[in-house]
């Protein structure tokens, strides 16, 4: 039982290692991928159905692992993580799906360190073991996108590489004046999260140390002013990279300020929160223009999902519960809709050979089902009702309005945002004259088929009933944020607000 | 007596092998593997009594009824003695490819790479002030001669006389140290220098000679490890030389310096830390900041990693800083990252060696290019010794520096720490260009494929300690894991203290 989350965090890991040992065929190497992420993801479902929600910390696994410095191997699952780790462990059985014929052997190798990368981050409560898991993760992207990539994908890869070390070593400073600290103050080493948010420094210091996380994760989301790897490195993505850039590694960046700034410092984070939900709203806009002016799908979908984190930041930087929900739920249902929408675009990509929106339309008349898909995602990145993104972006926008009138009439600007850019884009690529390059395009497969329906089906079901799901995060959300000063924005119109 | 003979051991068993391999290597019938052979069977003999020693001995002065307090064993010279005796191993095995490739290597080799090494190992135990000079001049004679072992080469004749010049001027500074001292102290042990300085240390007038003898014996050690300002040899002696014994220079011999430099200043010079905190701040910072320009700036492998073992230095030197300045992590933090930087340099360098010995003079980056299609797993293992010398987590280079920047914060130099972490960014650049030229790029038709042989082994058998030593646990026993390494580099520290008291 405790080796549970070791067994989630590492099967995939030593299923590619002794693969990679044995150089198995593509054949075994993929029934291989798709077996061990299955019982990762039934490992997961079985933690979810056992999960008490008002129970805190779950599944707890602490052992010594560096004694002198007081580095432990230190897992555990709580609701916030536990969202996301169904989330990572449900699409990667989807990606795996995705990648069917694919007979580059280390696509596979990559994309299984990758999981276990991913889902070590989410789970580790020692500092130290974050930071490994989080720079282990940055790897196999760093290869996929060099190696399988397409444009300058050499360029750009190296500038998400450059970028998020950056930050990465900015956050490792902070980690380890962090323990020193503690060291000085206790006498004893620890980098555990629970004994490092013990100790209390000067505003100003810890408004630094802060600042050193922050930075790592603003760059992994990233928001407005440190997104300059962003679209290059979505554009040369190969399409399960893309995925996995979009879906996970960006909610990561939100996981971390939530489960490290909120944890060790959210006296400072909400003492400065005005500065960063700034950010979060010019993000909002200016991603949103950016969307609707590019021209390749990839790099449009990644300002749209640079938006829609945006909004994710700034409904967690809002300290209440209908932010905090809608910003969970948008976590889940965003990871979805834009892996739905970015498979889509792969498949695109692999049928007609180019994304630029300028040489494709009317893909409608040629392959239905295809089209139905696709109009599905991106209107759920949109934002329709009836599908989990609308339920969350409300509940975010209500929570807004709650804390000040004007960031929630910003916030709600993203919506219309989302539907200008996405409907336009519909109106070019799936609708209009035919053009010359979709002659070859051929409706989707089963296999493909199987593989996009049970993200439609959480969608929808997230958008129907979230009442569902709610339950599972809801009460340590509520719990959370009884011990959190709420912020306050002075900016306000008295009469308006006075009313709300 | 039959006791010290048998902590002498170690030592005298590499002299004789040196001798023993110097007359072998005019016989007819030993060819190049022979004498290799005998050279590492020698050195294995000699690891094992390391060993055994390095788990019972505490702290011993060697015949110290007939000749004073000249050597000293501890666990702090063995653990560099094991240190030495793998590095040369590593570097005789890890080669044999290279010998053959290469018309010039012949039996001389062998004898001067065990000189050079019974250099090193005197220089870790010795404990007086003339005895560290001799023993740095045999190890550092033997080291330009091996420098310039290819005669007909211009590039290696140029190392060589470079090397050798700029060596034996700062060499000068070490002996006139020692003088200087010796005028002050009226001994050259470092015990009775330690006394001494203790004694009056608040009277800084009688210590002007004590301190302008050790600053310029500090010359002689910055410029052996490569401190900015007197880095200017480093990157052209490293490409001037053979590969094997830039390996040699790169991963052990840079060690050996770090063994004196550590003796003295832990144990003679501790009270007068003070005094140099400034100047070593102000090196520690050129040799980062220069140390990665150089790097940055270079298209060969070689001078890459020649660059970047400045920038290693000065990860050390930082930590040296720190330990001026009150540090209790610091020393056993240099320890720790000596053994890391030994493990990945020479997994690097071997890999470049095994690679060179197909053919190729010069490896630049564009070498490199489809390296992963032609050799997936050594490719592998080449990402693995670049990342764990850029100070990626999960491996052993992010441990060491972890425990060094720690070290630094605990010292209160929060913007030399930050600088350090800083330049760890900067080396991610040029450290993991290497992978993105392996896997990035399609392969280049014109290479033959290489041979798996026994080199290849062991520089797996490196990259999995450097794993382990990132990541392993005590969970798995009698494995150098990143807890017993710390534990291990702690005791040998330790086994210093006596003496500081």
């Amino acid at each position: 039982m405790e080796l549970l989350l070791s067994i989630i965090i590492f099967l995939p890991f030593f299923t590619a290692l002794l693969f990679g040992v044995f150089r198995a065929s593509t054949y075994t190497l993929r029934l291989g991928a798709i077996f061990s992420s299955t019982v990762v993801f039934g490992l997961v479902i079985y933690i979810t159905l056992t999960f008490d929600p008002l129970g805190g910390m779950q599944f707890i696994r602490n052992v010594d692992w560096i004694k002198n410095y007081g580095i432990s191997y230190y897992l555990g699952v709580d609701a916030i993580s536990l969202v996301l780790l169904l989330l990572v462990t449900l699409l990667m059985p989807i990606l795996y799906l995705y990648m069917w014929h694919e007979n580059r052997k280390g696509y596979w190798y990559n994309m299984m360190f990758l999981q276990s990368g991913v889902t070590g981050a989410l789970l580790s409560l020692d500092v130290i073991l974050f930071y490994l898991f989080w720079e282990m993760m940055l790897l196999p992207i760093f290869i996929m996108i060099g190696r399988y990539g397409n444009g300058a994908r050499q360029y750009n890869v190296t500038k998400l590489l450059l970028m998020t070390v950056l930050g990465s070593m900015s956050m490792l400073f902070s980690i380890l004046y962090l323990g020193y600290m503690h060291f000085e103050m206790t006498d004893s080493w620890s980098y555990a999260l629970g004994d490092l948010a013990s100790i209390s420094l000067e505003s100003h210091v810890e408004a630094l140390v802060a600042l050193g996380f922050l930075l790592a994760f603003i760059i992994k989301i990233p928001l407005v002013g440190f997104h300059t790897w962003m679209a290059p490195a979505y554009g040369s993505s190969p399409t399960p990279t893309v995925v996995i850039l979009s879906a996970i590694m960006a909610k990561l960046g939100v996981y971390g300020i939530w489960r490290f700034g909120y944890e060790l410092f959210s006296h400072t984070l909400t003492q400065y929160a005005s500065y960063i939900i700034t950010l979060t709203l010019i993000g909002l806009i200016y991603y949103a223009i950016r969307a609707i002016t590019e021209n390749d799908l990839r790099r449009m979908f990644a300002f749209a999902s640079g938006s829609h984190l945006s909004l994710i930041t700034l409904g967690m930087l809002l300290t209440n519960i209908y932010a905090w929900s809608g910003s969970l739920y948008f976590i889940a249902t965003h990871a979805l809709a834009s892996a739905g929408i970015f498979l889509m675009i792969g498949l695109l990509y692999k049928r007609v050979k180019t994304v630029q929106i300028s040489s494709l339309g009317g893909i409608a008349s040629q392959a239905p089902i295809f089209t139905f898909f696709f109009l599905f995602f991106a209107l759920s990145i949109a934002g329709l009702p009836g599908t989990g993104g609308f339920v969350a972006e409300l509940l975010i926008i209500i929570g807004a309005f709650k804390t000040n009138i004007w960031i929630g009439l910003f916030t709600a600007t993203t919506m219309i945002a989302a539907m200008l850019y996405v409907f336009w884009m519909l109106q070019r690529v799936i609708f209009g004259p035919k053009s010359p390059y979709i002659e070859e395009c051929r409706d989707l497969t089963k296999r493909e088929i199987i593989m996009l329906l049970p993200i439609v089906v959480l969608l929808l079901l997230t958008g129907i009933a979230p009442s569902l799901f709610m339950p599972l995060f809801e009460p340590q959300l509520s719990s959370m944020l009884e011990s959190i000063v709420p912020i306050s924005i002075p900016l306000s119109l008295p009469s308006i607000s006075g009313g709300l | 007596m039959l006791e010290q003979l048998y902590l002498v051991l170690p030592m005298s068993i590499i002299i004789i092998a040196a001798f023993v391999l110097m007359l072998l290597s005019h016989h007819k019938s030993f060819d190049l593997n022979k004498l290799n052979l005998v050279a590492v069977l020698f050195l294995v003999i000699s690891l094992a009594i390391v060993i055994k020693q390095f788990r019972e001995i505490e702290s011993s002065y060697l015949f110290l009824d007939i000749i004073g307090e000249i050597f000293i064993v501890d666990t702090f010279a063995l653990l560099f003695d094991l240190m030495f005796i793998t590095g040369t191993i590593l570097t005789l095995l890890i080669n044999t490819d290279y010998f053959h490739s290469r018309h010039y290597f012949n039996g001389e080799y062998f004898a001067l790479l065990l000189f050079s090494l019974f250099g090193m190992i005197l220089l870790a135990h010795s404990h007086e002030l003339v005895t560290s000079f001799i023993a740095l001049e045999i190890a550092s004679l033997s080291i330009y001669a091996l420098v310039g072992y290819h005669k007909n080469n211009r590039i290696s004749s140029e190392a060589m006389m470079k090397y050798l010049i700029l060596g034996a001027i700062t060499s000068v500074f070490f002996i006139l140290g020692t003088a200087l001292i010796y005028g002050a102290v009226g001994s050259t042990t470092l015990s009775d220098i330690a006394t001494y300085t203790n004694e009056n240390i608040n009277n800084k007038e009688d210590l002007v000679l004590v301190i302008t003898g050790a600053t310029f014996i500090m010359i002689t050690i910055l410029f052996k490890i490569g401190a900015v300002p007197f880095h200017a040899w480093v990157v052209d002696v490293y490409q001037g030389a053979p590969f094997p014994v830039t390996m040699f220079m790169a991963s052990t011999f840079k060690i050996a310096i770090f063994a004196i430099a550590l003796r003295l200043y832990l144990v003679d010079f501790v009270s007068l830390h003070g005094l140099w905190t400034t100047i070593l701040q102000t090196i520690t910072i050129l040799t980062l900041l220069g140390g990665s320009w150089l790097a940055i700036t270079q298209t060969s492998i070689k001078r890459m990693l020649a660059g970047s073992s400045i920038v290693h230095s000065g990860y050390m030197l930082i930590a040296v800083t720190s330990i001026g300045l009150g540090s209790q992590l610091a020393a056993p933090a240099v320890m720790f990252y000596l053994i890391a930087y030994f493990l990945s340099s020479v997994g690097a360098f071997g890999i470049l060696s095994y690679i060179s010995a197909g053919g190729k003079k010069q490896l630049t980056y564009e070498d490199f290019k489809g390296f992963s299609e032609r050799r997936p797993y050594l490719s592998i293992m080449m990402s693995i010794f670049m990342l764990s010398l850029a100070g990626f987590p999960s491996t052993i280079g992010f441990l060491g520096k972890f425990y060094i920047f720690t070290a630094a914060v605990e010292s209160g130099q929060f913007l030399i720490a930050g600088l350090g972490i800083l330049m760890a960014f900067i080396s991610v650049y040029y450290y993991f260009k290497l992978i993105a030229m392996m896997y990035f790029y399609p392969k280049n038709e014109k290479q033959k494929p290489l041979r798996y042989t026994f080199s290849s082994l062991l520089i797996i058998l490196m990259a999995v300690l450097i794993i382990l030593g990132g990541i392993g646990t005590s969970l798995i026993p009698y494995a150098p894991s990143a807890d017993g390494l710390i534990d291990m580099a702690q005791v040998a520290i330790e086994s210093l203290k006596p003496i500081v008291q």
